[in-house]
């Protein structure tokens, strides 16, 4: 892209002396930007954004210009490890490889002999693009068992997308909508899964008008024509609310409803139910305000909904993303240019062939944990998390006996920590594989020591849903680290596998490539790869669901023995819902609110993104902060019925003074003791995971609005702190 | 001589802070010390409107900079093409620039005892490159370098 001035890339080089230069695909997120990778004397001498990218257009993160800072990190695990004290004496003793893949080999083949394929649980995290790897040796092992964040992050877009529309509808920044409306997600800081801030701000410079949903102000939501701060958790009731004034003041389009909708009658019914002085009420948002950007929404041309994680952490998690659905396709909006799109992925083989679902048995399948109660879940291949804490318990419905967790530190990131902490020290034999020894591989039987994605060659992207792949060609090597894929492969041989994976992991990926007639090698000296990029799709074919229409009346769900049809649940902790325990923990807590350069609990030991923020910060409102005699900048205990945690306060007048704001992901690899801090500022400590506050269909934890008090720490303890 | 310039839309940022770790690549200064620094404005109502907005705090290269008048061992000069320039080399630590400059732009290295700014990566820009935080890194490209003939 011409329109944005970069330096020369061969003056650059000329100028440093760099030696050379690879282009690849950055993953210290979801992954996505193109960058360019100087090297001098086969190190990395400098990131920058890649120009010629599509995604980011020469932009970069900085998280993605750090990313050396986190490769080349003096604490980094460079070699396998077994554990040689107890669990969380942090003694380790080197092994090999062999060594290594072999013990964790007669493991697995040990317990499935003894206790079946599902006593052992593959996990990860939000994945590093190595989601497709580990399903696929889930799959030929025969465990149904795969713990990721799947019950709560994107999987639930997946899941009711499909069963909407076919697929997850993707905001079209490319041709610009008019009308942009942010619903609980600061794209421009969290570059979420499809998204990233920068196509995101183009379209707000080229005059897109801006609603933000947000209980905070956000620079966005500052921004925007009409901020709706609402009560944390009301979104279901908030996306109602607006479907009521474009139903009864018909602001819809028409054509579609008419032709391309399923379940318009009993939908409208449902709506109807949401009239705006009971959602007033029960949003906090004045209902002048919700009809404003209701019209604003509805009625510019195109219009898109910037959405995310934060409306599916919560017990209306399913109904949220389907709500706002919704609102994409009454408006239609869905699959026109400047909307959002169904796009196509290019025609290779697909994450779900990788995955090798369907090597998995109808047996095995049974017995995925929680598949009687969180059918959704189960039916995308995805858990909740406490069915296998509790599976490691109590045994129940039968004992899980191993853990190999591949880029997940679930002591922080799942709720109800010290349960997850419980279950980690019980369990018989638990691997890990990361780039640190964080405090959930603290845990781990043997350590093995991931490639970052400098470190790999693999196809970027290749899981999402935005229609471009993009080459991630290897840069460096450091220590004896591996990526992921490649020690499952090893694996996989390892443990009867061998005929289903490859001699060398380069082969995976031609075989990924195979249907476009291009190897790995070809693809490599490519940009990118994009699917056909084609509007209204459905016109000719009809949506890819069971009706062939855009089910606003989910059949599926029904078939599954759930409602239909959208609702709004209240939060299981409320003013509304336990008003007792209001009395005593008398403020709304949101979790999770994004910071510059972490991702998760990743980055903490990184020099230059650490020094962006130090320290865990809560917000709260200076008149509750004067109320409960907070000082700005004073440690502060949050504490919720589960437990209590300590942040930073910082005055934040930017939201209602009934709500504080906790950051989540943190623990201190800088604090030289057992468990780094695991448990000091984790805001998993204070969250709750019992099975009625999931949401009933996706088994998502709510972890994103809870009940607090929030009161200083004393003097004396912040010394010993 | 060609006016070197770095214009800020503080407008336009997002406070993502891409361009204080591109800094940092760049120019390496030790932990704490931020020669490009975002800072908040708010949140705060502004009439009717509740307010919110990002700056960014990096010298601005002045006119007639204040630091320079300031400064007792003419470490800091201003260079025909406009860049002011904080020669480490030649600084006592005196900090009287620190105390000179409106913008809040100079900071004191302690490890070193000298002050630290924004010299505008002068050895990027002497040898025909962009510096780097205005190096299309932004993702609202709030930051853009000049060179622009100075015909005065
Ligand atoms: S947004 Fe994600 S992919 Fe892009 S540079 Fe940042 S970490 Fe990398
Ligand atoms: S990179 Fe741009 S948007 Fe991000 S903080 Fe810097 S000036 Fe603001």
């Amino acid at each position: 892209m011409t329109e944005f001035m970069q330096s020369n890339i061969e003056r650059e080089m000329a100028v440093y002396g760099y030696d050379s230069l690879v282009k690849s695909h950055c993953r210290m997120c979801h992954g996505g930007c193109g960058v360019l990778i100087y090297l001098k004397d086969k190190k990395i001498a400098k990131i920058a954004g890649d120009p010629d990218c599509p995604i980011n257009h020469g932009s970069l993160c900085s998280k993605g210009l750090a990313s050396a800072q986190m490769a080349y990190h003096p604490d980094r695990l460079t070699f396998p490890v077994k554990r040689i004290g107890a669990k969380g004496s942090g003694r380790w003793a080197r092994i090999s490889w062999d060594e290594a893949l072999d013990t964790i080999a007669e493991r697995i083949l040990d317990y499935k002999s003894r206790f079946g394929a599902e006593s052992i649980v593959m996990g990860y995290g939000t994945g590093r693009e190595n989601e497709a790897a580990i399903y696929r040796f889930a799959n030929l092992l025969g465990s149904p068992n795969v713990l990721t964040a799947g019950h709560f992050c994107y999987g639930p877009r997946i899941a009711t997308s499909i069963i909407t529309c076919g697929t997850n509808p993707i905001v079209d920044y490319e041709h610009h909508p008019k009308c942009i409306m942010v619903w609980g997600n600061n794209v421009v800081i969290s570059n979420p899964d499809c998204y990233k801030g920068e196509p995101f701000s183009n379209s707000v410079k080229k005059g897109a008008k801006l609603i933000a949903v947000d209980p905070r102000l956000t620079r966005i939501a500052a921004r925007s024509e009409i901020w709706l701060p609402l009560r944390p958790g009301t979104d279901a009731a908030l996306a109602l609310g607006m479907l009521h004034v474009i139903i009864t003041e018909k602001l819809y389009d028409h054509e579609f409803v008419e032709n391309h909708v399923f379940g318009w009658d009993a939908f409208k019914e449902r709506v109807r139910q949401y009239p705006l002085d009971k959602v007033e009420e029960i949003t906090w948002v004045p209902s002048e305000k919700i009809a404003a950007a209701a019209r604003l929404f509805a009625t510019t041309k195109p219009a898109a909904i910037q959405w995310g994680v934060a409306i599916e952490q919560q017990i209306t998690c399913a109904d949220n993303d389907r709500l706002l659905m919704a609102l994409m396709g009454l408006t239609g909006n869905i699959d026109v240019p400047g909307g959002q799109v169904l796009f196509q992925p290019p025609k290779v083989r697909n994450v779900g062939q990788f995955g090798a679902h369907r090597m998995l048995t109808d047996v095995q399948r049974d017995k995925r944990l929680g598949g009687d109660r969180f059918r959704m879940a189960d039916n995308f291949a995805i858990i909740n998390p406490k069915c296998v804490w509790d599976a490691i318990l109590e045994e129940k419905p039968y004992p899980v006996k191993m853990l190999f967790f591949i880029s997940s530190n679930p002591v922080i990131t799942r709720a109800n920590a010290r349960e997850v902490y419980r279950a980690l020290e019980k369990v018989e034999f638990m691997a890990v594989a990361d780039f640190f020894i964080t405090p959930t591989a603290e845990l781990a039987d043997i350590v093995l020591p991931a490639a970052t994605w400098l470190e790999m060659d693999y196809i970027g992207d290749y899981w999402k849903r935005h229609g471009y792949i993009l080459p991630r060609r290897k840069a460096i090597q450091v220590g004896e680290c591996r990526s992921d894929h490649e020690m499952l492969n090893d694996l996989g041989r390892r443990v009867g596998q061998e005929a289903h994976w490859w001699e060398n992991f380069e082969q995976a990926l031609d075989w990924i490539l195979e249907p476009m007639n291009i190897t790995w090698q070809e693809f490599k000296k490519m940009d990118y790869l994009r699917g056909d990029v084609v509007s209204q799709k459905y016109k000719a074919r009809g949506f890819s669901t069971p009706t062939r229409k855009f089910e606003l009346y989910a059949t599926v769900l029904e078939t599954w023995g759930y409602d239909p049809l959208p609702r709004f649940r209240e939060p299981p902790e409320s003013p509304y819902s336990t008003p007792e325990l209001c009395e005593e923990f008398p403020y709304i807590l949101i979790t999770g609110r994004r910071q510059p350069g972490f991702f998760h609990t990743e980055n903490r030991q990184v020099p230059w993104l650490r020094e962006l923020h130090r320290d865990p910060v809560v917000e709260i409102h200076p008149d509750a902060a004067g109320k409960e005699g907070i000082e700005e900048g004073q440690w502060v205990y949050i504490e919720s019925p589960r437990g209590r945690i300590r942040q930073r306060a910082k005055y934040f007048s930017g939201m209602d003074p009934r709500i504080v704001s906790a950051e989540h992901g943190w623990w201190f690899p800088e604090k030289n003791i057992p468990g780094r801090g695991w448990d000091e500022s984790n805001i998993n400590i204070l969250t709750d995971n019992r099975y009625e506050t999931c949401d009933p269909a996706m088994g998502a934890t709510s972890v994103r609005t809870l009940l607090c008090r929030i009161y200083p720490v004393s003097e004396s303890e912040v010394s010993h702190g | 001589m060609d006016k070197k310039t770095l214009i800020i839309d503080h407008f336009e940022c997002w406070g993502c802070k891409a361009c204080e770790v591109a800094c940092k690549q760049e120019n390496n200064a030790p932990d704490g010390i931020k020669l490009i620094e975002i800072v908040e404005d708010g949140p705060r109502m502004a009439g009717e409107q509740p307010f919110f907005e990002y700056h960014v705090r990096v010298c601005r290269h002045c006119e007639d900079p204040p630091c320079v008048a300031e400064c007792p061992v003419a470490a800091i000069t201003r260079r025909s093409d406009h860049m002011v320039i904080l020669d480490t080399a030649e600084c006592t630590g005196c900090e009287a620039c620190i105390d000179a400059c409106p913008y809040d732009a100079i900071s004191f290295d302690e490890a070193n005892g000298v002050a630290r700014k924004c010299n505008m990566c002068s050895s990027r820009v002497n040898q025909g490159l962009i510096p780097a935080c205005a190096d299309n890194i932004c993702l609202a490209r709030c930051i853009q370098f000049t060179s622009t003939f100075d015909s005065t």
